[in-house]
């Protein structure tokens, strides 16, 4: 029963320690500590997943307030990918983070995080889920925050504002969804009954959705992430935009399809609103990453517009765009982690941030951009790669909805999307590999990373190809979990 | 995962979700043997070529990626696998365009690009579409969407096969690809986007008459373009690229005469894959021998190489059978596939496109003479220079690209003079990948009626030669272009066309993306009363702050000009105001402090109670 707790309280309670404990001499401690608790930790993770799925109540203070945990089928999903990217970004950390001050400060607080997130993965009713999304918030601030320049702080709270104001709106919405659902843990497919305030429930519903998506970078709440992510250290950026924004995802997918159910809100308003911020985001963020030259932002617009692919697939409320959409937050896990730690790795090495520095430095740090150009290819969804499988079923999903206009106009801006993606990620790879004959490139000193900084950008780039060349056993997996909720 | 291999289709279940399926036999099996034979002689001219760039290891890389992917597209046997793959192709070859990193190179690679991916999305669009009517099972349930899925699909690999409008990276590519590369991106590449634009018409459009009379338009503008822009063009290479947009018009030409025909096609259908073939192999010659030119001299422009082939008999021989050959000259094979299309367009009544046809068949054997003329006839203009090459007439290329070139030269009068034993016998081979019986018997190629049409088209091709090549050399005293250049599409219709839409969708995305922050700050500024920044003075307030500055400021300029000769002291007025600030801000502490200030206030207060109550 209480071994559920354990990969949530483990890193949370180390985490804590690690704060508390004096700057420790050699360096060399301080990384073993963290390292030894992250793949601890991912190992009491993998258990939990393997388990079968359980209930646990660790205290009620009312019937409908307790704080529950249960890892289902959507959890495990999530906590899996949580996992991966945490202790892969965190070895990055290693090296990189060896350039900045208060290293222990950062490692402390990734590994609250990582607890949280599990906790958040794991939680079993909105409550326990709502206060494991609170602390994330602020346990990633100082993250965000991390280099204390005016310029950090200013998007962290930007980044708190947005949060908050989101957390608000989500908090108004489940004291109704307390009263009106019927049971107090999350049930797929909804725990919705026969509903007299159908209009009412339906705003409340959407400004859960709403508040949901400030995380998920949903149009108009997406301010924060292109604001907050190329000020924070590169893996923390690629921890925050591979995970924290897909919890918003997460949390949006508990509301819709465990609570409220996706019947009660086919067909409705929320739905076709739903869709349209979904597909204006789609758009909207690619193309400002088209036009963006800082890597890191425009990375951080290409999550904006990303994160509102899987938006949409939940908005669509059809099974085969649910499958695309869970499967796209796998691969836009992997991928963008991949991409982030790119532009990590460049700013390490070389100290370039925008995209004209790039030229020839595929000459330097070639194993570096090939991760880069093979996630890149993922994320625009070319063949045999992740993101070409969840784009296929997102769209089939959309064309089976049968959703008016929606059911072409998904498929037309996810394609759209498809070709500004390649527009702004494929030139940075031409760019680094092919600067033209006047570059200098007998000259060019080679400056590959360390292994702390290859390894994981190498098995993420296999990762994510590898979920495009197999995704049958994950398509399975989703398919049965999707059967239990529509 | 399993491997299932089936009657003639092997498949790969689950790989990319969907699985991957392959099918042999046909026009499928053909075109593997001509990559095949194409990677192979390109292959043994790459040794050659290549032997004195850098990065040799990319295009070697690249040359394989792309074999493999080339070879899964004609292989694979629904058109899911041929996605995946033709994605991967395109992809691949990039490289080649982009090789040498020129500028012009990397430009054109960009276009080649962008037009791979466009099409690529466009494609991915009519496949999901295609699911969507429902394609693959026993009915289609909605036709018009079926139809829809085909233009989608049909717009990708017309992009790829370089048919008007979409043919503007074609003559910019392959100029600046190395050679044998240019060799299989004109001989072969092109040759999966007319592949999908048969499957496309014989699955989704078969006997579609309207269908037929829209791709037969395109088709005959992109034949004529592509002889009038080859006309035009002063770059060896440019001029080969050029002719294949116009042969790849032909190809089209005949599919189009197909799907207008319907099951009385056999002719067209044959002479649409004889053309297909032969043109890989023409294309495959004439390339390589732009490769030697280019290799010995590193110049394609026709002013310069002028002269270049005299005293090399070999390469002479060579040059001549491809252009022979894609002239349409009889006993050589393009004869043989011309001659095939030509019937079908007869037999659909097309008069038009019939004379566009033999224009177009005219303007090919024009330029060919133009190109052996200037190359193997006439001297260069400056006579050193015309020496030099005559010196090269040892070295200018090793033995195993003369053998390879030599054989794959020697097939096509093989397949001309003896047709019925080769040529006509593929042709029936492919003919199945169009749904039709092939042909028991033989046709007469070589009677009065067709000659006439070959005739008609060589003397179209030598007249023009006289009229306008000639005419306009003397004119120009070199080999210029008559066409104007705003007549590029690329530069001056596609490339403005994006970037103003781009404009416009970025301005749209910059105010979406700004209400949100804009309606946070104007709450700040409003309702939260926001304050500027603290911004902590070390002494002083702003009030003294402000007029310190402003005090020294004028010192300052006072001394630069008024006091020029005798400067006054800087007091630094900020610091002094600042003093007075904070000895004024201490003695009114003090006073307000004090017992008597409170004495004070209070008789203060008790005047004014007692103003007010005697004067209420």
């Amino acid at each position: 029963m209480y071994t559920l707790l354990l990969p949530i309280l483990v890193p949370i309670m180390m985490g804590i320690l690690l704060f508390i404990l004096p700057e420790p001499k050699n360096r060399k401690n301080l990384l073993l500590y963290t390292g030894i608790i992250l793949i601890f930790n991912g190992i009491l993770v993998l258990r939990a997943v393997f388990s079968s799925v359980e209930t646990f109540t660790l205290f009620s203070l009312h019937d409908q307030l307790s704080i529950v945990f249960k890892a289902d089928e959507l959890g495990k999903i999530f906590a899996v990918a949580v996992t991966i990217v945490w202790i892969l970004a965190g070895f990055f950390a290693f090296s990189y983070m060896s350039h900045e001050k208060n290293e222990k400060r950062y490692y402390a607080f990734y590994l609250i995080v990582f607890g949280v997130l599990i906790g958040l993965d794991f939680s079993g009713n909105l409550i326990t889920m709502y206060a494991f999304y609170e602390f994330m918030t602020l346990c990633s601030f100082p993250l965000v925050i991390h280099n204390q320049s005016k310029e950090a702080i200013m998007a962290a709270l930007k980044y708190l504002l947005y949060s908050f104001f989101g957390a608000y709106m989500a908090l108004f919405g489940i004291y109704f969804m307390i009263k009106y659902a019927d049971s107090s843990v999350f049930v797929p497919g909804g725990a919705f009954g026969t509903v007299e305030n159908q209009a009412f429930l339906l705003i409340v519903v959407f400004l859960m959705i709403l508040g949901f998506g400030v995380k998920a970078g949903m149009f108009p709440v997406h301010g924060w992430l292109p604001t907050a992510h190329p000020v924070a250290p590169a893996p923390a950026s690629a921890a925050l935009s591979a995970i924290i924004v897909k919890s918003g995802v997460f949390a949006m997918i508990r509301v819709a399809y465990y609570v409220v159910g996706p019947e009660f809100i086919r067909g409705t308003w929320v739905q076709t609103v739903w869709l349209s911020l979904a597909l204006i985001t789609v758009f909207m963020g690619s193309m400002l990453a088209y036009g963006e030259k800082v890597f890191k932002k425009r990375l951080a617009y290409s999550t904006v517009s990303q994160v509102s692919y899987i938006v949409l697939g939940l908005a669509l409320l059809n099974p085969i765009a649910m499958t695309g959409s869970l499967l796209h937050v796998l691969a836009h896990a992997f991928i963008k982690c991949t991409l982030f730690l790119v532009a990590g790795a460049i700013i390490f090495k070389t100290g370039c941030t925008r995209v004209d520095e790039f030229r020839g430095i595929g000459k330097k740090m070639p194993i570096t951009m090939w991760c880069y150009t093979f996630a890149s290819l993922g994320l625009i969804g070319i063949p045999p790669t992740g993101g070409f499988i969840s784009k296929w079923y997102l769209a089939t999903g959309a064309l089976d909805s049968g959703i008016k206009i929606f059911n072409f106009l998904g498929p037309i801006v996810l394609l759209i999307s498809a070709l500004l993606t390649a527009g702004y990620l494929l030139p940075v790879s031409i760019n680094a590999f092919l600067p033209g004959e006047d570059f200098d490139s007998k000259n060019v000193k080679k400056c590959e990373p360390d292994k702390y900084m290859l390894i994981p950008l190498i098995v993420l780039t296999v990762l994510s190809v590898l979920i495009g060349l197999f995704p049958n056993f994950l398509i399975q997996y989703f398919t049965n979990l999707i059967s239990g909720l529509m | 995962m399993s491997c299932i291999l089936t009657n003639q289709t092997f498949s790969i279940s689950e790989l990319c979700g969907y699985g991957l399926s392959f099918s042999f036999g046909g026009l499928r099996t053909i075109y593997f043997v001509i990559a095949l034979i194409m990677w192979t002689v390109t292959g043994i001219f790459s040794l050659e070529y290549m032997k004195h760039y850098e990065n040799k290891k990319r295009y070697y890389v690249s040359f394989f990626l792309t074999f493999l992917a080339t070879v899964g597209v004609f292989l694979s046997a629904d058109l899911f696998t041929l996605y995946v793959f033709f994605e991967i192709m395109s992809l691949t070859s990039y490289v080649w365009v982009a090789f040498d990193e020129k500028k012009e190179s990397l430009r054109a690679g960009e276009t080649y690009l962008a037009i791979a991916i466009i099409g690529g999305m466009v494609m991915l669009m009519g496949l999901f579409l295609m699911r969507a009517a429902g394609a693959g099972q026993m009915e289609v349930s909605n036709r018009l969407l079926l139809y829809i899925a085909g233009f989608c699909l049909l717009f990708g690999f017309l992009a790829k096969a370089g048919a008007f409008p979409l043919h503007i990276w074609l003559p910019k590519a392959h100029p600046v690809a190395p050679a044998p590369a240019s060799a299989l991106l004109s001989g072969i590449l092109t040759k999966t986007g007319i592949f999908g634009v048969i499957w496309i018409s014989v699955t989704i459009f078969w006997e579609n008459k309207a269908f037929g009379n829209g791709l037969l338009v395109l088709a005959v503008i992109t034949m004529v373009l592509g002889g009038i822009l080859a006309l035009n063009s002063h770059n060896l290479k440019e001029v080969l690229a050029c002719s294949s947009v116009s042969q790849i018009g032909f190809i089209l030409t005949g599919i189009s005469t197909v799907c207008i025909l319907g099951e009385e096609s056999v002719l067209a259908a044959k002479g649409t894959i004889l053309h297909m073939v032969n043109h890989s192999l023409f294309k495959l010659v004439l390339f390589i021998v732009a490769g030697v030119v280019f290799m010995n001299l590193h110049k394609l422009d026709l002013n310069e190489i002028q002269g270049f082939g005299r005293k090399k008999p070999l390469l002479q021989f060579i040059y001549l059978m491809g252009a022979l050959g894609i002239g349409g000259i009889p006993l050589f094979s393009g004869y043989i596939s011309k001659t095939l299309l030509h019937e079908g367009l007869v037999e659909a009544g097309l008069v038009t496109a019939e004379w566009l046809f033999l224009l177009s068949g005219g303007l090919t054997v024009c330029y060919m003479i133009k190109i052996y003329v200037l190359l193997f006839l006439e001297k260069n203009k400056d006579e050193t220079v015309q020496k030099k090459y005559d010196n090269m007439a040892k070295t200018y290329m090793n033995k195993k690209t003369a053998i390879a070139l030599t054989v794959s030269a020697c097939l096509l009068p093989v397949f001309g003079i003896l047709p019925e034993y080769t040529i006509d016998k593929i042709g029936n081979y492919g003919m199945e990948f169009f749904g039709l019986e092939p042909m028991k018997e033989v046709p007469h190629y070589f009677s009065l009626e067709n000659l006439k049409g070959g005739l008609i088209s060589i003397g179209i091709g030598v007249v023009i030669y006289f009229a306008v090549v000639k005419l306009l050399y003397k004119k120009q005293k070199c080999y210029g272009s008559f066409l104007p250049k705003w007549l590029d599409m690329e530069n001056k219709f596609y490339r403005p066309l994006i970037t103003a839409v781009c404009g416009v969708c970025k301005f749209i995305c910059r105010v979406l993306e700004g209400l949100t922050d804009g309606l946070v700050v104007l709450l700040r500024k409003t309702i939260y009363r926001d304050k500027p920044l603290p911004h902590e003075l070390a002494e002083g307030n702003e009030f003294t702050y402000a007029v310190g500055g402003f005090m020294d400021s004028t010192v300052k300029v006072l001394n630069k000009t008024v006091y020029k000769s005798n400067p006054k002291e800087n007091k630094n007025y900020r610091h002094k105001l600042a003093m007075y600030y904070a000895m004024i801000h201490e003695n009114n502490k003090i006073i307000t402090r004090s017992l008597s200030f409170g004495l004070m206030m209070f008789c203060t207060g008790l005047f004014i109670v007692l103003v007010y109550l005697l004067t209420v």
